[in-house]
């Protein structure tokens, strides 16, 4: 095997192993030939890997928060099952969520734990892992990505692009406007000129499919339903930047994605339809920052998954060293319409910018889902979609953690790239959680620090510390110091935060905390109401 | 040390050491760097890290050979086989600097003719190395420009230890890889000052400077230099004195070595020195050996006197006193002059500078170094270093070879003077680990390195440990013609079939009791590297120990 | 005519392939940073060596900049400044207080700069998370997790210099560590116990365990004196650390460390028996008196004057009685080379035989 290959299989093989226990290590270090510390630390930045004695993690992501997850985790402590608290599952849309050890488990009731008697295995969510889906809407076959259509493996959109050329393809892209959907809204066609500009051989296509912003669930919803546009998106890509080989990296917890791309996969090869393209599916092992491109890679190249520093960009120097496109799963699955129908007919679907977006809602509204609709659709016209609000509203998070909090005035703003970040906020991966006046928003703001601090990969001090020093000081508020005083290096850390850290995971992380204050000073200070 | 001299002009790398992270091609044979040159392991990763291609030629599978690009797994004792089939490949593909040989080299036809029938097959029958890696090496080796050897006692300690320096001469001469920077023949010494001590004539045959005693000139000069008739008869080497104790050796001055743990066949040298007359020793503290002593002067460590070393790489380097010696311990130097001067001369040395200057003063290379000179640098000097504002040299042979021509020497493969048969069907080399140096009298006086390599140990292959009924960790005997010793023994994946390893620093488990003292024809260097031996389980069954010494890769499977 | 950038306003010519931090540092000006080492790769990890360029968006690493031609680089600009105190200020606030690093492990290169860039020491310490393995029975090196900041140069010098990869960045986020594979004792993976990671650590994170033992002495108040290594022949420069009032005046070792990167031949690396073993220098084992074999054949202590008179008799008898050649003077490659030197001279020049050798002669 070569060293590569090596690599690429350690945390798999770790996996295998039962995750990180006494002996494992040298078990993966013996067999690939790898040092035996550098398979140990790897193992230990993932939770899935690192703690393969917590059998069911509750989800503590704030969704979940909201529909009683800590209840959920109290009662299994209480009963003895070996659990643990875990961040984000994206299944905000089934609320609370569990995982038990690596199936996602939804709708989970405090019965469900009474019922189980002691015996972590016995748990159940409402429907077996590997069946439920979330709601989606609306069902319309002039949509993009249209959730709620039929799968066709025809390939049509890949024959196209071949005839069209690659050349013609990226102009497709380049005038439909697409934008990157992971988070940071970066166009599309950029990024694959820059690839297939590359002189340096071999190329690679590789799919973000780490999701796990809390709120967001979009991607997840995407793979179960349409892996056939998600598939064939790719292939066109690699068509057009003359790669082969495209890597698909998933979060350890989508088991249910994972095979539905498996099925597709192979319906693809019966059909031959995408040949020419090697499919390798990777999946993640409990690490939020995996998400970012670079982290992925990382990962992918069976290390911690510690962001690189940038430049050079994954498009110069990405997957082993070589050129790289990474894209999310939805502007993906975007391709293969906008090479059907044009960049013009994807661009003009936008209210505000281009194309539709998967708007993943949760929190208070009464049919929580992934609703597709014009990017720029503001909170009320995605809670419309949604079957309105629950309660009244008091205040959301637009686009995942890292997007903050708005308050209820904010409901009629557009929901984009450009129109968000002109409140400090962001559009993120539209990750949209809906609080009403229920909430306690100084104990959702703890939720999204202690989210940050869990998944701050620790590799630079504003983050790793940072991240930390937030969580204390709102704890010290929270006990009921004056807020001036608990609080009052926060501005200071947030700014260094924001210009210190290495990648956008820290860089963004103290948004909730300041975003509260900026909206809602009185809900910090005096005692725990 | 002895071939070098012959061949190139000067016994010492031909470069440094800081310019090994440099070098594309590295042959490193008969090293074990990462453990004997740690230091120069690490320069050697860093060309690796950087993308050279890094070829070991060992019998044992060591921690280089884990990280290189081909391991020349050869039988030991067979370099020269080996050697000249790389050489044969080299011609027969054309792959000469002819330039280079006609311009700085004699007697090339000589090896040409020589090496005509190590075909790559005959060398694969006769070192066990697959004929083709050794076509692929020779190759690379010469059509790589910044190639460099390296080599230590695993080149030398044989009986055929010249004819190995040889065959590799021959190899950098008959491709030109000498005389820039990152190239060349780099023996690594094993000792902080093996390279001063030669250079400053402690040697049979030499001077201060490489000058021989029996050149009547260099008689002269010395003569007048020190005021007394010399004389020009070559000396005993070291071989030779220990063989020679007890009978033409009378009396030995013996000065911070213990040659009953270091010399071959050490049973021999015990019943030598029993005839010995007369025996005086200083050291830091008491080995074996001061059972023969009768007088015995205490000496001050490194760290409590002024001198200098040289490196390898011809670097003179200050050693710098720290803290005064023990109770009435005092620096070599010092005792030597009160000795002299018991002795009857008039040495009136106050300082190691002083000392420096005078050896300087005669000796050609050294003559621009002094102490002085050395202190306001923080580099050291490199000699040759004629002139007081001459800054040294890095590499050697910049100008042509140092000896004129370099000189090609014919070698043909002889086999190590003891071979394995029925009695004694394996092949022992003897050897250094990591974590204690030469007696160990230092390093097993110190709490890390004796926690991390507490006792003596034996390697062997698995198939042979079956074979005998011998599992991992059990004590057993081994013995060779000349004596027994008892150690644990460690399955190992390092040493072939048919071959065992054994470290030399253990005192209660001396290696050199079962070693070959057959020396080699010219530096007297005694065949450490090669003797036949047998192992046996020793009863009753002895508990095994849950920590095992050294041995990065013991096969722990169940034999 | 080389190229030239502006730093704080100056014009500097630039050394081809050189980062921002290599070229600052050049013509003196100090950068700080924690993580970097010339012998690593830079990584830019610590965000210490953060510098402002014109037409950058984000501040960035010098160390993993290269210097570029018509960069305008502000070193001490009021961002950069704001950025390093609050920087600080958080490590300070995850980290040992000033007063607790003035022990017997080096001095504190964080503290250093946390002083010197003017961070706020008021900011309230944090409880650290950072697992530490108890008991590592080696003798030689300890991790003190409290001080660590996770800077990595132990662990990539371990990987990248030593290539042993025995120690490695573990868990995440705040929990992040330095930790062996299980948490064994380095005794049990592939160290070679080469001590590296003790010498590249800014914070005495990773820390030598002996010096605790012999001296009293605080690490800024040992004398360092350069010397050379007795073991093998590299010949490796190293310090001596002396306190000098230790052991009644006559001084100790109280330990070793290697000169700066980039001092030859050893590129301030050091192994296992330069760095650590110097126990023997103070054993009790010493040879501390001559000693002359007497009438009942046991060595006992005598005077020097007895043991040079016993010496050079015993010398001359047997020179007289079976000639000059019939003595034999086996010199050492581990003295130095006036001491063998004054060998081959006392074999020479005073009992007239070239029977002299050095011990390690091939």
């Amino acid at each position: 095997m070569a060293a590569k290959d090596k690599m690429e299989r350690l945390l798999e093989a770790l996996h295998e192993a039962g995750g990180l226990a006494e002996g494992t290590a040298a078990k993966v270090a013996a067999e690939l030939g790898v040092p035996e510390a550098q398979v140990y630390g790897a193992g230990s930045f993932y939770h899935l890997l690192g703690s393969p004695d917590s059998r069911l993690r509750v989800c503590t992501g704030l969704s979940c928060a909201m529909r009683g997850g800590r209840k959920l985790l109290a009662l299994a402590e209480e009963a003895g099952m070996p659990v643990s608290e875990c961040s984000c599952l994206a299944a905000c849309d089934r609320a609370p969520a569990m995982l038990r050890e690596r199936s996602v488990l939804v709708d989970v009731e405090p019965a469900d734990i009474e019922k189980a008697d002691g015996d972590w295995r016995a748990v159940q969510g409402s429907e077996l892992p590997e069946d439920w889906r979330g709601r989606v809407g609306p069902d319309d076959s002039e949509l993009p990505m249209n959730l709620g259509g039929a799968q066709n493996f025809t390939g049509s959109a890949l024959a196209k692009a071949c005839e069209m050329g690659a050349e013609a393809a990226i102009a497709a892209i380049e005038e439909s406007g697409l934008q990157g959907r992971g988070g940071a809204g970066f166009p599309a066609a950029i990024k694959w000129r820059a690839v297939r500009a590359q002189a340096s051989n071999p190329h690679y296509v590789v799919l973000n499919a780490d999701e796990g912003e809390p709120g967001t669930f979009k991607d997840r919803e995407l793979m179960l339903r349409r892996p056939d546009l998600v598939l064939e998106g790719l292939a066109i890509a690699a068509y057009c930047l003359g790669a082969s080989d495209v890597y698909l990296y998933l979060r350890g917890e989508f088991r249910g994605p994972w095979s539905k791309l498996e099925k597709a996969i192979e319906k693809y090869s019966e059909e031959g339809a995408l040949d020419g393209v090697t499919f390798h599916l990777h999946s993640g092992h409990g690490a939020y920052i995996c998400g970012e491109e670079t982290a992925l890679l990382e990962a992918l190249e069976g290390k911690r998954g510690m962001p690189r520093l940038k430049p050079p960009f994954p498009t110069e120097s990405g997957l082993w060293g070589n050129p790289t496109l990474i894209q999310n799963v939805e502007t993906i699955a975007c391709v293969p319409s906008i090479i059907r129908r044009g960049g013009a007919w994807f661009k003009a679907l936008g209210a505000t910018e281009p194309g539709t977006k998967l708007y993943s809602i949760s929190g208070d509204v009464s049919e929580p889902g992934t609703y597709e609709l014009p990017l720029g659709a503001s909170l009320d016209e995605v809670a419309a979609a949604a079957g309105g609000y629950e309660g009244e509203l008091l205040a959301f998070s637009p686009g995942g953690a890292s997007s903050g909090f708005l308050p209820a005035s904010e409901s009629g703003r557009s929901l984009d790239f450009a129109s968000l970040s002109k409140v400090g906020s962001m559009l993120g991966s539209a990750g949209v959680v809906v609080m009403n006046t229920k909430s306690d928003i100084r104990e959702s703001v703890r939720e999204q620090l202690v989210f940050f601090e869990n998944e701050s990969c620790g590799q630079c001090a504003p983050c790793r510390i940072g991240t930390r020093y937030l969580r204390e000081a709102l704890d010290r508020d929270l006990q009921g110091s004056p807020s001036g005083k608990s609080l009052a290096e926060v501005a200071e850390v947030a700014w260094e935060m924001n210009e210190g850290s290495i990648c956008g995971l820290g860089q963004a992380a103290a948004l909730p905390l300041t975003s509260a204050l900026q909206h809602f000073p009185n809900a910090f200070g005096g005692e725990k109401s | 040390m002895a071939g070098l001299v012959t061949t190139f002009g000067a016994g010492a790398m031909t470069n440094s050491i800081g310019e090994i992270r440099d070098v594309d091609f590295l042959f490193v044979i008969g090293s074990n760097t990462s453990e004997a040159h740690p230091i120069i392991a690490m320069e050697m990763k860093r060309a690796v890290h950087r993308g050279a291609t890094l070829v070991v030629a060992d019998p044992r599978s060591i921690w280089m050979s884990t990280i290189a690009d081909t391991h020349l797994s050869l039988h030991p004792g067979t370099d020269v086989a080996l050697l000249n089939a790389l050489a044969h490949v080299i011609i027969e593909e054309g792959l000469t600097n002819e330039a280079f040989i006609s311009a700085n080299t004699e007697h090339f036809e000589a090896v040409r003719d020589a090496v005509l029938e190590y075909t790559p097959e005959r060398g694969e029958e006769i070192t066990g190395v697959p004929a083709e890696k050794i076509r692929k090496v020779a190759r690379a080796y010469a059509t790589t420009k910044k190639a460099g050897i390296y080599y230590t006692l695993g080149i030398t300690e044989h009986s055929h230890g010249t004819d190995n320096v040889y065959a590799l001469s021959n190899l950098v001469l008959m491709t030109g890889h000498l005389g820039y920077a990152s190239t060349g023949l780099n023996p690594l010494r094993g000792q902080n000052n093996v390279q001063g001590a030669n250079d400053a004539g402690a040697s049979p045959v030499f001077y201060p400077g490489y000058e021989r005693v029996d050149d009547a000139q260099a008689q002269a000069k010395h003569e007048e230099a020190w005021g007394v008739n010399l004389s020009s008869k070559p000396g005993y080497n070291l071989n030779e004195m220990m063989k020679k104790a007890g009978e033409e050796v009378k009396a030995f001055f013996i000065m911070g070595e213990d040659v009953l743990l270091s010399e071959p066949n050490v049973s021999r040298l015990e019943a030598g020195l029993n005839d010995v007359e007369f025996v005086v020793m200083q050291d830091i503290f008491l080995n074996e050996t001061a059972r023969f002593a009768d007088v015995i002067f205490p000496a001050a460590c490194f760290a409590e006197k002024e001198g200098v070393f040289t490196n390898s790489e011809r670097r003179v380097q200050l050693v710098r006193k720290g803290v005064e010696p023990p109770g009435e311990a005092k620096p070599d130097w010092e005792i030597l002059v009160a000795l002299a001067n018991a002795c009857g001369a008039n040495w009136d040395y106050q300082s190691a500078s002083e000392i420096y200057d005078e050896m300087a003063k005669h000796a050609s290379k050294f003559s621009g170094i002094s102490h002085k000179r050395i202190a306001e640098r923080s580099l050291g000097l490199q000699w040759p270093c004629e002139t007081k504002d001459s800054e040294g040299t890095v590499f050697l042979h910049e100008h042509g070879v140092l000896r004129g021509k370099g000189q090609f020497q014919a070698v043909q493969y002889r086999p190590s003077l003891e071979l394995p048969d029925e009695q004694f069907p394996l092949i022992m080399s003897t050897g250094r680990t990591l974590y204690h140096y030469n007696a160990a009298t230092q390093t097993r006086r110190d709490s890390g390195t004796n926690a991390k390599q507490p006792e003596a140990f034996v390697e062997m292959h698995r198939f042979d440990a079956r074979t005998r009924g011998i599992c991992d960790g059990e004590m057993v005997s081994v013995w060779t013609r000349r004596g027994k010793i008892e150690c644990r023994v460690i399955v190992s994946k390092q040493v072939k079939k048919g071959c065992i390893w054994m470290p030399l620093h253990f005192a209660e488990a001396r290696a050199n009791l079962l070693t070959n003292d057959v020396g080699d024809a010219v530096t007297g260097t005694a065949e450490y590297k090669v003797c036949a031996a047998q192992i046996a389980r020793l009863e009753p069954e002895t508990p095994r120990p849950e920590r095992f010494p050294g041995s990065f890769c013991r096969d722990s499977e169940p034999v | 005519m080389s190229e030239t950038l502006r730093l704080n306003g100056k014009d500097v010519a630039i050394v081809p392939g050189e980062s921002v931090l290599e070229l600052s540092r050049r013509v003196d000006v100090e950068i700080p940073t924690l993580c970097h080492d010339p012998r690593l790769k830079p990584v830019g990890a610590c965000r210490t060596c953060l510098v402002e360029i014109d037409g950058m968006h984000r501040l960035v690493p010098s160390c993993a900049t290269k210097a570029a031609a018509g960069m305008a680089i502000d070193t001490n600009s009021e961002r950069v400044v704001r950025h390093q105190k609050a920087l600080f200020a958080l490590y300070l606030s995850d980290n040992v207080d000033a007063a607790e690093t003035d022990d017997t492990s080096a001095p504190s290169e964080l503290h250093a700069f946390a002083s010197k860039v003017g961070a706020p020491t008021t900011w309230p310490k944090m409880q650290h998370k950072r697992f530490q393995r108890a008991g590592d029975r080696n003798p030689y090196i300890e991790y003190r997790a409290d001080r660590c900041i996770l800077c990595a140069r132990c662990t990539r010098y371990c990987e990248e210099v030593e290539s042993v990869s025995a120690i490695t960045l573990a868990a995440r986020g705040s929990e992040t560590t330095i930790a062996t594979s299980d948490n064994r004792s380095l005794l049990d993976t592939t160290c070679e116990l080469c001590g590296g990671c003790v010498d590249v650590c800014p914070t005495g994170a990773m820390a030598e365990k002996k010096p605790l033992s012999l001296s009293l002495l605080p690490a800024r108040e040992l004398e360092k004196v350069r010397t050379t290594c007795n073991y093998c022949g590299v010949g490796c420069q190293m310090d001596l650390n002396i306190d000098r009032m230790a052991n009644d005046g006559r001084g100790v070792v109280a330990k070793i460390t290697s000169p700066d990167a980039g001092v030859l031949p050893n590129d301030g690396n050091l192994c296992v028996k330069g760095r650590f073993a110097y126990q023997f220098i103070d054993h009790a084992d010493r040879l501390t008196k001559p000693l002359v074999r007497g009438e009942d054949g046991e060595l006992a202590e005598s005077s020097w004057e007895d043991a040079l008179r016993i010496a050079s008799e015993g010398l001359k008898r047997v020179a007289a009685r079976h000639g000059a050649d019939s003595l034999s003077f086996v010199s050492s490659s581990r003295c130095t080379g006036e001491e063998n030197y004054l060998v081959q001279k006392l074999s020479r020049a005073v009992f007239g035989t070239n029977n002299v050798h050095q011990c390690a002669a091939t």
